[in-house]
């Protein structure tokens, strides 16, 4: 009686949904769906952002996302930065005093799944990682960038907790203290890169802007454009170096945190030892 | 015959329709595990919904998170707490 | 008389709109708070996906579709720039949507630990049981 009551609001849904849409484009809806243009901003976004005729407006990246996203638009992703580093920081908290200790008489190779998915694992991490490092280096010029590159190699660190086992992963250095090590340095590898134009302006007695990346009206200095005849972007590549570095960092802490067994924490609650 | 723009709104309605029906299994399903397969399910015909609407950069941030990392920190979650909603009861 | 294009158009908006309905449901009506984030993640992919449909363009001929936002020549002239400008999608909701995807996981994974702690001393996950609790 419930599953047929609940196909029967299913179907009801999806009859409603046609019937919603015939209701609306039946009459004439008074404009054309979609919209045949796109709005002035956007117009003028495409319009510069690669322009070798307005060298003074131009952030010189094929890609207009990635454009968007570190250049015209930069506060915001600093902004979403700290409150992902916030989440961490938050999770770490919540999780103290829960430490990841391996015994030293522990045989590490019967843990885990069987040899084979062991052996076919250590290919694919491999590739996993190419691959993601291949898709955050390219990001101003392919769509790609900082964030997919960096939760793509994420899913490397599971891999290995999951299939070898979590004492082997700590074992062998991935560790919570590395990872936040790795996670604050990518962060600070953003901001110099944003004061970087500002520094090398006082240095040359020039006139420069906070997330400055190519030279402006005012302020005629900013990073190198074309390497060897190459699109580079200025900052865009460094950007995307460090928050791939910062991303891949963060999810491993998260795995980390997450995959401890239930006994070692239940120690811990009852007022255990003290861990730092 | 029909035109090339046609058959892709056509996919496009069809796209959102499956994500319509998985999205209401997912919320109905009492059983957890099978919630999170059918988000996933979900998350699948967004991703196509992206690559048709021409956005390859969203793509490239959504299969990762909402196919690989959301199921799996869900699943950790499920191990850690109760398989069945509302308890083993009725 | 019925334009096939918009009224398949409609029906993937319309069915967009459905979704949020259905995962408000699920986040006021369900009593594990398991499902809770659950569908809390649906609601928020849900609203992404809206904002990229906004961003879409229309045809300009049949077999003519938009292209992404992407440029293809490194030396471009100024024919280049302004067909590219004519039938490019709009870039900035994607722009948007990239830092809203971000967010969203970050909030995410801090309310699964949450929940987790909240099992591993009250033993329930059942917003009913944990509310007769007092505290």
């Amino acid at each position: 009686m419930r599953r047929a009551y609940k196909y029967a609001v299913l179907a009801a849904m999806i009859v409603s949904t046609l019937a919603l849409a015939l209701a609306v484009s039946a009459g004439g809806l008074g404009y054309a769906l979609p919209f045949p243009a796109v709005r002035n901003l956007a117009y003028w976004y495409l319009k510069t952002t690669y322009n070798p005729f307005m060298p003074k407006f131009t952030v010189s990246a094929p890609e207009a996302v990635t454009a968007i996203v570190w250049d015209y638009r930069g506060l915001d992703t600093l902004f979403e930065t700290s409150v992902f580093f916030l989440a961490i920081i938050a999770s770490m908290a919540l999780m103290r005093g829960i430490d990841i200790r391996v015994p030293e008489s522990m045989n590490l190779s019967k843990y885990g799944m069987s040899a084979i998915v062991k052996t076919v694992t250590k290919i694919t991490v491999a590739i996993i990682l190419a691959a993601s490092a291949s898709i955050a280096l390219h990001g101003q010029l392919t769509p790609g960038g900082g964030f997919q590159g960096g939760a793509t190699a994420a899913v490397a660190p599971l891999v290995i907790i999951v299939i070898f086992s979590l004492y082997f992963a700590v074992g062998s250095g991935i560790r919570k203290k590395s990872m936040l090590t790795l996670r604050t340095l990518g962060l600070l590898g953003i901001g110099v890169t944003s004061f970087a134009v500002i520094v090398a302006g006082l240095i040359l007695g020039k006139a420069a802007y906070v997330f400055q990346n190519q030279p402006k009206e005012a302020a005629p200095i900013g990073l190198p454009s074309h390497i060897l005849g190459v699109p580079m972007g200025g900052t865009l590549l460094l950007f995307n170096i460090f928050e791939f570095l910062a991303v891949a960092a963060g999810f491993t802490i998260v795995f980390l945190l997450l995959s401890v067994p239930e006994e070692s924490v239940r120690k811990v609650l009852e007022g255990g030892e003290e861990h730092d | 015959m029909i035109s090339p723009e046609t058959l892709v709104f056509g996919v496009l309605a069809a796209l959102g329709l499956i994500s319509m029906v998985a999205t209401f299994m997912a919320v109905m399903e009492r059983d957890l595990l099978k919630a999170v397969l059918f988000s996933a399910v979900q998350s699948t015909a967004y991703a196509f919904m992206f690559y048709i609407l021409m956005a390859p950069d969203i793509l490239l941030v959504y299969v990762p998170v909402a196919v690989g990392l959301y199921p799996a920190v869900i699943l950790f979650l499920i191990k850690k707490t109760e398989r069945f909603e509302g308890g083993e009861e009725e | 008389m019925i334009d096939v294009n918009a009224f398949l158009f409609s029906v993937l908006v319309f069915s967009l709109i459905m979704n949020l309905g259905i995962s408000l449901y699920g986040i006021f009506w369900r009593p594990s708070l398991v499902k809770k984030i659950i569908a809390l993640t649906i609601l928020g992919d849900t609203a992404n996906v809206l904002a990229i449909v906004v961003g879409y363009r229309a045809w300009v001929a049949p077999n003519r579709p938009p292209i992404p936002p992407v440029l293809t020549t490194w030396k471009p002239t100024a024919a280049d720039l302004s067909k590219f400008s004519s039938l490019a999608v709009d870039p900035l909701p994607q722009a948007l949507v990239l830092t809203a995807v971000v967010i969203g996981l970050a909030v995410t994974v801090f309310l699964v630990f949450l929940t987790i702690q909240v099992y591993r001393l009250h033993g329930t996950t059942d917003v009913r049981k944990i509310a007769k609790l007092k505290g």
